[in-house]
């Protein structure tokens, strides 16, 4: 292992506290979905590492069910640190999620679309701010962009062009109890980004 | 005497920032424990008459410390501490016997606040 892929590795506290950082987080975010749809959603533990743009597909087929999805990202940006939230949506969750927010227009694609919007704004919005929130940096959300309906997995990460070699992810899974609704948060920082944000860190560590 | 107080959460920074947010001053027997099991061993021995207890943690949940220390009856006050803040865990954890709900990035004056409120801190 060189020198730099060292300098891009993590410590156990690091990890530790990117951890409990996204557990805050998406426990703020779980909060406002919880109260939205009147439902108790179920936390599990985040997975944070530093992945290569060759293990973006596993982190993404990992997660969920890899065929039948839908996904959303949303680019974040502030105090020079930069990154993607990538949402993807198993589309087996799209009926239970059309009666829990009372939608009574047809569940076409158009409708499952104004669906994956909702939920995706929610979802990202609440994490993005909970974590800037924690290491004191706020970050402006970009316009989100619908990366593909109905699609595989794999059609979702073809679709980007890589020019990163490894990266900090975190990963949350959401599910809500009692019904079929599930969805994955990938959060991507941008290579250029993990120093500073890494510097946050050990402040919050110190 | 030292009270016994316990700190139950897997994650090291979380269990720093915890101590951290307890009053100066305060004459304790301050164990840690990083996962449920660990918790319950730990209030089984008497080490913590006063617990501040994460929900999301591996091995055993804090759900899954309350049901035992309800079941075996175990001599703890428990402060949930968590990040999950959705009404249901609020009062799951309630309905589970925890004493009070703090929730997570802990603010410094909130566990003193409700440590008064209880009477556990008289005088510091």
């Amino acid at each position: 292992m060189g020198a730099y892929a060292m300098t891009m590795s993590l410590t156990e506290d690091q990890r530790d506290c990117y951890q409990e950082i996204t557990n805050v987080a998406m426990g703020q975010a779980a909060d406002r979905l919880a109260r939205l749809l009147n439902v108790y959603v179920i936390l599990p533990i985040p997975k944070v590492n530093m992945i290569s743009a060759s293990e973006l597909h596993m982190a993404l087929a990992g997660t969920t069910v890899s065929d039948n999805v839908s996904a959303v990202c949303q680019g974040f940006i502030g105090s020079g640190i930069a990154g993607e939230a990538l949402l993807v949506f198993n589309d087996a969750s799209f009926s239970d999620l059309a009666q829990l927010m009372n939608y009574k227009g047809p569940l076409d694609r158009h409708g499952e679309l104004e669906l994956l919007m909702d939920v995706s704004s929610v979802l990202i919005g609440a994490c993005i701010h909970g974590i800037g929130e924690q290491i004191e940096v706020s970050f402006n959300q970009c316009h989100p962009v619908v990366l593909g309906q109905h699609c595989h997995v794999d059609d979702l990460v073809k679709s980007g062009n890589h020019q990163w070699s490894q990266t900090l992810a975190i990963e949350i899974h959401y599910e809500i109890e009692d019904v079929n609704i599930s969805c994955d948060l990938l959060l991507l920082f941008t290579e250029d980004s993990v120093a500073k944000i890494n510097q946050q860190i050990d402040y919050l560590l110190d | 005497m030292a009270l016994p107080v316990l700190i139950c959460d897997d994650s090291s920074f979380a269990r720093k920032q915890m101590k951290r947010a307890l009053p100066e001053g305060w004459d304790i027997d301050l164990t840690f424990a990083g996962n449920g099991l660990e918790g319950l061993d730990a209030i089984r021995q008497g080490k913590g008459e006063v617990v501040f207890l994460d929900l999301t943690m591996p091995e055993m949940d804090g759900y899954g410390v309350l049901e035992a220390i309800r079941k075996e009856d175990l001599p703890a006050m428990v402060i949930v501490v968590s990040g999950d803040i959705q009404p249901d865990a609020q009062e799951r954890v309630k309905k589970l016997g925890a004493m009070a709900f703090i929730k997570k990035p802990i603010d410094v004056k909130k566990a003193t606040e409700i440590l008064t409120e209880f009477g556990i801190l008289s005088e510091v």
